[in-house]
């Protein structure tokens, strides 16, 4: 495709970010969650797993599934600096999915977690694999995060502990920013983050494949239009 | 604000009581004085909690059940980082809860070597 | 005194009750045990009183009154009607006041329904309101909650007993895998021992709630309701199907709070209300074909089976070990899936209880059925244990 000058100039300058490198977690069930960064032409098929949710009103499903959505949409057609994003797949089957982007080399902005099957702390699971993201891979100093719901508020603010800095503007609308601190990080790491690399070929063959879910907790009753 | 605890002792057996009943569970007096809770206990057991109720901000509290020296034991928070079953503890009164227009206080035990 | 029997049954699907409010929960389980007894809501239905059970409807639900509503909604008017309040216990003490008006003469057929609407408040404000059946100065107030108790007798229990974290996972599992055939359970997706124990991301994915309880040690937080149909056993013609005898009940109370008690890990109000409906019903321990225990916790229901009398003392986590209490073993134990899995919605728990022995009695409990089950026991906990009901099933012989 060849991009144009007004394109061009659309475009944020973009830094290289070293990868995530993909890991397994044995949920309790004994299934296995690979997680991984999806390339940013894997966002199609991303913006379909979070599409559903964006009428879900309960426990805020859909301001986060919309901010995702339009997140992601901005990663794919070069509109967001420095994003990324990584996904859980059981079998294939897309259970989570975590963002965000760095401000600047040593700041990261963490933007959403989506959790797509219930019960297994997924969600938790991600965010973790988000932050060890941005401390242990790209080597930054801190994280700004906020939190949409109660439920976000109880898991990051108060189980991390975080930092409160309202004097700095989260990019999600401005409300109250908690930091995430290095040395927080390496307090809450081990009893937060798990999972063993490298992941067997044949997993990571299956988790490079990604499946729509083809039903949501959050939504009773719910079947997937094919196309 | 309260910055005492108390034992209720029975004025007819003496048997002590914590917290407070209207009839004694030794021999059924109805009258009670109150003594000072204080001083040294013993941890009997302890936990940490992680999800803690409405109200407190916290990841994590301490909590335990301690023997004092004159038999009584009582529940109460405890602040230390490595607890043990038997370790000694000393006893305190501080706010337990926040509370809208009013705190509570009650015992916070800590670590006798700390 | 005058036979009492359980002539019909209804449970709803515990989980996220979504079809409306608190009382039509209550109405569709009450419906069902209604049907399941034959008895049709019309004039001349002969319900001469309810009992409604829930701890929390007046709290989180701010609907006070309940049974009154719930008689109105099913046109049962002009049935007695009452609201019964005994923290987690409250569905085994509705059962056994509904027991108490018939064997008494008064009436000659209750419908008792227990119901929970957890799920409308937060997590931690549900932990905060069951936290309020403790007591109020020397335990609530300190931020103490069921979960932190539970905690710390656990801690009690493997000191003196040598049990183990994976001994109480061992517990979780079975429950869980009786609850894939229950379709009522909450949780049908089964944790795997290995996942939940062994592994090494064990620590991240099944993390502490409450040291040295974890997150599959401990219920879930549940919608639910359930209903029984009691009747006087001299009537027993007039139902659909035969009533299953309720042999024996006994209720105890402890110390209120907990620190008090002489010896931490006893549960002396189980060992008690089991006493009594032993005695009541004139059957040993060994006598029980099937138990439902109350296992908030998991370690809950490692000490009952010893406080009831199935094990000696500290050794209801061995015999859990040895596969003892999983259907087909010697006394099989929450065949339901237990409050672990088949949920915890309070005031249905008791009643919940009842309706699985009664559908194992008649041998109606499927994939998890318990073969020629005769007897059944259900211990329904209340408060960390300060006041407790236990109730015997029996199916007379044909």
């Amino acid at each position: 495709m060849i991009v144009d000058k007004m394109e061009q100039s659309l475009r944020p300058v973009e830094t290289p970010m070293a990868e995530y490198p993909a890991k397994y977690i044995t949920l309790a069930t004994g299934e296995k969650m690979v997680v991984r960064q999806i390339k940013r032409e894997e966002v199609p098929l991303i913006l379909e797993a979070v599409k559903p949710l964006m009428t879900v009103e309960k426990d805020f499903y859909d301001i986060v599934a919309s901010r995702m959505y339009s997140e992601l949409l901005g990663y794919l057609r070069y509109r967001v600096k420095d994003e990324y994003c990584l996904i859980g797949t059981i079998d294939g089957v897309i259970v989570g999915i975590v963002n965000g982007r760095l401000l600047d080399e040593k700041v990261g902005m963490s933007y959403h977690t989506m959790t797509l099957r219930q019960g297994l702390r997924i969600g938790a699971q991600l965010f973790a694999a988000k932050m060890e993201y941005h401390f242990d891979f790209l080597n930054q100093e801190e994280v700004w995060i906020v939190a949409e719901s109660p439920n976000g508020f109880r898991r990051w603010m108060i189980e991390y502990e975080l930092e409160s800095r309202p004097e700095v503007w989260h990019e999600l609308g401005g409300v109250p920013t908690y930091v995430l601190t290095k040395a927080l990080w390496e307090k809450h790491k081990a009893a937060k983050c798990t999972g063993r690399r490298p992941v067997k070929e044949e997993l990571l063959k299956t988790a490079e494949n990604p499946i729509l879910p083809s039903t949501y907790a959050q939504i009773p009753g719910f079947v997937r239009c094919e196309k | 604000m309260q910055l005492k605890m108390y034992a209720y002792k029975c004025t007819c057996c003496g048997e002590l009581h914590h917290p407070k009943h209207y009839a004694c569970r030794k021999c059924g007096a109805r009258s009670f004085e109150e003594i000072d809770l204080e001083g040294e206990a013993t941890v009997v057991t302890y936990t940490k909690v992680y999800n803690l109720p409405e109200g407190y901000m916290k990841p994590y509290l301490s909590f335990g059940i301690v023997k004092f020296d004159n038999g009584l034991t009582v529940s109460g928070q405890i602040e230390a980082e490595n607890l043990k079953t038997g370790m000694k503890v000393k006893t305190s009164v501080g706010v337990i809860k926040e509370g809208v227009g009013k705190d509570y206080y009650g015992f916070i035990f800590r670590p006798v070597d700390e | 005194m005058r036979e009492v029997g359980i002539a019909g049954v209804g449970h709803t699907k515990f989980g996220k009750w979504t079809e409306g409010t608190f009382v039509d929960m209550l109405s569709k389980a009450a419906v069902e045990a209604l049907d399941d007894a034959g008895i049709r809501t019309v004039k001349g239905h002969g319900v001469d009183q309810v009992f409604v059970a829930s701890m929390g409807s007046g709290m989180i639900n701010r609907q006070s009154g309940v049974a009154s509503a719930l008689v109105d909604t099913l046109n049962l008017r002009p049935a007695m009607a009452e609201t019964i309040e005994n923290g987690p216990a409250s569905g085994a003490s509705a059962v056994k006041l509904g027991y108490m008006a018939i064997a008494s003469g008064m009436c000659n057929c209750v419908l008792v329904v227990g119901g929970e609407m957890m799920r409308v408040v937060s997590g931690w404000e549900g932990t905060d309101f069951v936290a309020t059946m403790l007591h109020p100065e020397a335990e609530y107030n300190y931020g103490l909650t069921l979960p932190a108790f539970a905690g710390m007798f656990t801690r009690l229990y493997m000191e003196k007993y040598g049990v183990t974290e994976r001994d109480l996972s061992i517990v979780s599992v079975k429950n869980h895998e009786n609850a894939v055939h229950n379709p009522v359970a909450h949780i049908h997706v089964v944790p795997s021992l290995y996942a939940i124990a062994d592994d090494e991301d064990a620590h991240v994915i099944n993390p502490y709630v409450a040291e040295p309880l974890r997150m599959y040690h401990v219920c879930p937080v549940s919608d639910g309701a359930a209903a029984v149909v009691l009747c006087a056993m001299d009537q027993a013609d007039r139902f659909a199907k035969k009533p299953v005898k309720i042999a024996g009940i006994g209720q105890a109370t402890d110390t209120h709070s907990v620190a008090e008690r002489e010896v931490p890990t006893d549960l002396l109000a189980v060992r008690l209300a089991a006493q009594r409906a032993y005695d009541m019903a004139g059957l040993k321990p060994q006598d029980i074909d099937v138990a439902e225990l109350h296992d908030a916790f998991q370690i809950l229901e490692v000490a009952e089976s010893e406080e009831v009398g199935f094990f000696e003392k500290g050794q209801g986590h061995i015999a859990a070990r040895n596969g003892e209490t999983r259907i087909g073993g010697k006394i099989p134990i929450n065949t339901s899936g237990g409050l672990k899995a088949k949920g915890h919605p309070l005031g249905a728990t008791g009643v919940s209880q009842i309706v699985e022995l009664v559908r194992q009695l008649r041998g109606e409990a499927g994939g998890r059925q318990v073969q020629d089950a005769k007897t059944g026991l259900a211990v329904n906990f209340g408060g960390f244990g300060n006041n407790v009901v236990a109730t015997i099933l029996a199916r007379e012989e044909e």
